[in-house]
């Protein structure tokens, strides 16, 4: 089974500028106190396509683990990295601009955890359709989450990383409650959780905007580089 | 700026971070100069510290896995219908 979400948006804010903040919104927790869970951001790839001049960038963010508790509950700690361990999953997040069409595609799945819970997020910016909402200044986003829960079944021709861990719990479990229940408890819990978090990251993305209207991408830059100075110097 | 997965590139990650910005806001944003070549000595450096990070945490596993996925996912989607 498989659980999705859309949802539109409008940001009051020029497309160029939207997707810079997009960029940016990791970049510290003072200028975006909703990325506070970000332990991590790194870009491994960027390049730029020759003939349609779109922007690639592929990055790896560590994030503090989003998995609602209630999907912990139901899982062994063999699978779940047990409740004091180490909860982060890293984020694969792949984007293309193209500043000529005015969009951006973005998407963003978890790396870890899929034998038990994949989520994909998608949102796809553009500069929108009408002359006055151009002339506003505004920017139409679609974003999408898909939840899918593969518990129990057959990845890559052999059993999920859950099963293989789980040492004997799972058939038992299944065959208590049988895998599409669990499966659909998990994406349900996981998808309540992430609607929530999304006008999170929607006020974030706000945040960020306001700032770059305020100071511009050099203030911004600015700012980042006197609190980098301010980390050194306590360190 | 946010921190690199791996402490000991965090320096040549901000000093790659900040020249993408500019480069991005510059130049990208305002159409001239497509080409982010500026940046790509500090990204080398970069991508040189951080492919061991990625290796020893086992990241670069899970990006192959994710890949096969996607291309799973790919003959699925694209096979003709029955």
């Amino acid at each position: 089974m498989v659980l999705t979400h859309s949802t539109n948006h409008t940001y009051s804010h020029p497309f160029p500028t939207v997707t810079l903040a997009y960029f940016l919104r990791y970049s510290s927790p003072q200028l975006n106190p909703f990325a506070a869970h970000v332990l991590s951001t790194d870009t491994i790839s960027s390049h730029v396509d020759p003939k349609t001049q779109r922007l690639y960038t592929t990055r790896i963010h560590l994030k503090k683990s989003r998995m609602p508790s209630a999907v912990y509950k139901l899982l062994p700690a063999s699978v779940s990295g047990g409740s004091s361990g180490e909860k982060a999953s890293y984020i694969l997040e792949t984007s293309v601009v193209d500043i000529k069409e005015g969009w951006m595609k973005t998407e963003s799945r978890n790396l870890n955890f899929t034998g038990v819970l994949s989520v994909v997020e998608k949102q796809h910016f553009k500069v929108p359709s009408t002359p006055e909402a151009i002339a506003r200044n505004e920017t139409d986003v679609n974003s999408s989450v898909m939840f899918k829960s593969r518990l129990g079944e057959k990845i890559r021709g052999k059993l999920g990383q859950a099963q293989e861990g789980g040492s004997g719990w799972l058939p038992g479990l299944l065959g208590g409650l049988g895998a599409k229940g669990i499966q659909r408890s998990i994406e349900s819990l996981a998808s309540t959780k992430t609607i929530d978090q999304l006008s999170k990251s929607r006020d974030g993305m706000r945040l960020v905007l306001e700032r770059l209207r305020n100071g511009g991408v050099i203030g911004v830059m600015e700012k980042l580089r006197q609190e980098r100075q301010r980390q050194t110097m306590t360190m | 700026m946010s921190a690199s997965l791996a402490p000991e590139c965090n320096e040549v990650k901000e000093r790659y971070d900040t020249c993408f910005l500019k480069w991005y806001s510059e130049k990208y944003l305002r159409g001239a100069e497509k080409d982010n070549k500026e940046c790509a000595g500090l990204f080398n450096e970069y991508q040189k510290c951080l492919s061991v990070a990625l290796k020893d945490r086992g990241i670069d596993k899970l990006l192959d896995e994710a890949r096969e996925d996607n291309k799973e996912n790919d003959v699925r989607l694209t096979a003709p219908r029955k």
